[in-house]
């Protein structure tokens, strides 16, 4: 059965049709790259897999959970890093962690919260309140959540911007092993050079519609076919 | 865990955020009690009011103290939510927006409560008025008009955040609807203090009935008002 199941999605910001009816189906264990131009809709229809947009029609279904209409359970198997990364930073990075568990409803020892900053390269940071990290090591603490609370669907919205080149293999790292136990991955990107270590499907953004490869089409794109 | 205290522990947490936040930037406490102390100290200088002058003056300038020091922290409510697109990470978690609610409620109630504390016993000793043994009927009463004066300050706040001019507009929407609230809250205050009539019971009670509905209202609104 697809973990993700979105079908005849469409979104307009007041007369500008964003999506025309937009379909698209992710199963666990796989990653989807969503590809086009400036204003094409990625982050829109990004936004819509997040459930914080609601779109004028369609259906999406996550888990097996109507995300329409039971967002709050979709919201559960799901985690959105996208420009903004939703830190505080007036608190440091294990107080940071422990206010997003808090609000999944998930419990980690103080031992693995540590263990999870290690893993993204923050743990001499863990005291410093984030308002004064970089825009990569916020990028890094967003992420340690997947860590701490692995979700069934990862949404990134141009997750190698803002890392530098041992950031965005250390990233390409994580998510190969996340995929590989099974997660999800669906990312808007412009920067197919950064993805290239990694096994994904493309989808292309055009004209309000999803243009997807065959469905067989699961595909290694070289840096060069950018 | 159960469901309840999975709500619980999430509103908490962000009631916690607020607070530590707070304490930390030093801002919002530090500004409500400024201006409180301000308010009461401008007050006794220009009137000099005799005793018990003062006990009927007490109820009405204690709320009024209330009404405006609480608008200075919830102009300032959602603050920490405006960095790094914080309220969408609120939005994005899997709690229900009533917790989310809950949550920001707690954190004002308890910084305005926290004022309150320290106004108090600040005005008795300014005005010279003897109430110390009915403090706790005082605090009693002002606890009923803050839980139903937050709520509905939270709840307008997060409609006017967007706004440019958000705290003149938090103003001009919280003071008609708090009104009466304050009515009486003014007036089961002075029944306690016995400068207003003999019985604070129907008073109470209404504070109870305006209290009940904007709690109840508040987080159903809530929901319906940050769902894009």
């Amino acid at each position: 059965m697809a973990l993700l199941k979105l079908r005849g999605v469409v979104h307009r910001f007041g007369r500008q049709v964003v999506l025309r009816g937009v379909d698209l189906t992710v199963e666990s264990g796989s990653c989807v790259a969503l590809f086009g131009g400036n204003g094409t809709g990625k982050s829109t229809l990004l936004s819509v897999l997040s459930t914080r947009l609601r779109p004028r029609s369609g259906r999406y279904q996550l888990s097996g959970f109507d995300a329409l209409s039971d967002g709050e359970s979709a919201r559960g198997k799901l985690i959105f890093v996208g420009h903004h990364t939703h830190l505080y930073g007036h608190l440091n990075p294990i107080e940071n962690l422990r206010f997003f568990l808090d609000l999944r409803g998930v419990s980690r020892s103080e031992d693995r919260l540590h263990e999870a900053l290690e893993a993204v390269g923050l743990a001499r940071f863990a005291q410093r309140p984030a308002g004064g990290f970089s825009a990569g090591m916020r990028k890094r603490l967003a992420l340690a959540r997947t860590i701490l609370a692995p979700p069934a669907l990862l949404l990134l919205d141009e997750p190698h911007s803002a890392l530098d080149r041992q950031g965005a293999e250390w990233l390409n790292g994580m998510l190969g092993a996340y995929i590989e136990q099974g997660g999800a991955v669906v990312m808007a990107s412009h920067d197919v050079a950064r993805l290239a270590p990694l096994t994904y499907r493309v989808a292309w953004l055009y004209g309000g519609k999803l243009w997807e490869n065959p469905p067989d089409g699961t595909q290694k794109v070289e840096a060069t076919t950018a | 865990m159960t469901e309840l205290m999975r709500y619980l522990r999430g509103a908490y947490r962000i009631a916690w955020k607020d607070v530590v936040g707070d304490l930390r930037r030093r801002a919002t406490l530090s500004s409500m009690i400024f201006f409180a102390v301000s308010v009461l100290v401008v007050f006794q200088m220009a009137f000099e009011p005799t005793r018990q002058e003062a006990l009927r003056l007490l109820p009405g300038l204690l709320w009024i103290t209330v009404l405006f020091t609480s608008l200075v922290g919830l102009g300032r409510v959602f603050q920490a939510e405006e960095e790094d697109g914080a309220l969408e990470g609120l939005l994005l978690s899997p709690m229900p927006r009533g917790v989310l609610f809950l949550g920001k409620w707690w954190g004002n109630l308890l910084l305005t409560l926290l004022v309150e504390l320290c106004l108090v016993p600040l005005m008795l000793v300014l005005f010279n008025v003897d109430a110390w043994m009915r403090l706790h009927l005082v605090f009693g009463v002002l606890l009923l008009g803050t839980l139903g004066l937050t709520a509905l300050g939270v709840l307008l706040a997060a409609m006017t955040q967007t706004a440019r001019s958000r705290e003149t507009l938090l103003a001009l929407l919280l003071l008609p609807l708090v009104a009466p609230l304050l009515v009486a809250g003014v007036q089961a205050t002075g029944a306690v203090l016995g400068s207003h009539g003999p019985d604070a019971t129907p008073w109470v009670r209404l504070l109870l009935v305006f209290d009940g509905v904007y709690l109840v209202m508040a987080p159903w609104a809530f929901g319906w008002l940050v769902e894009e």
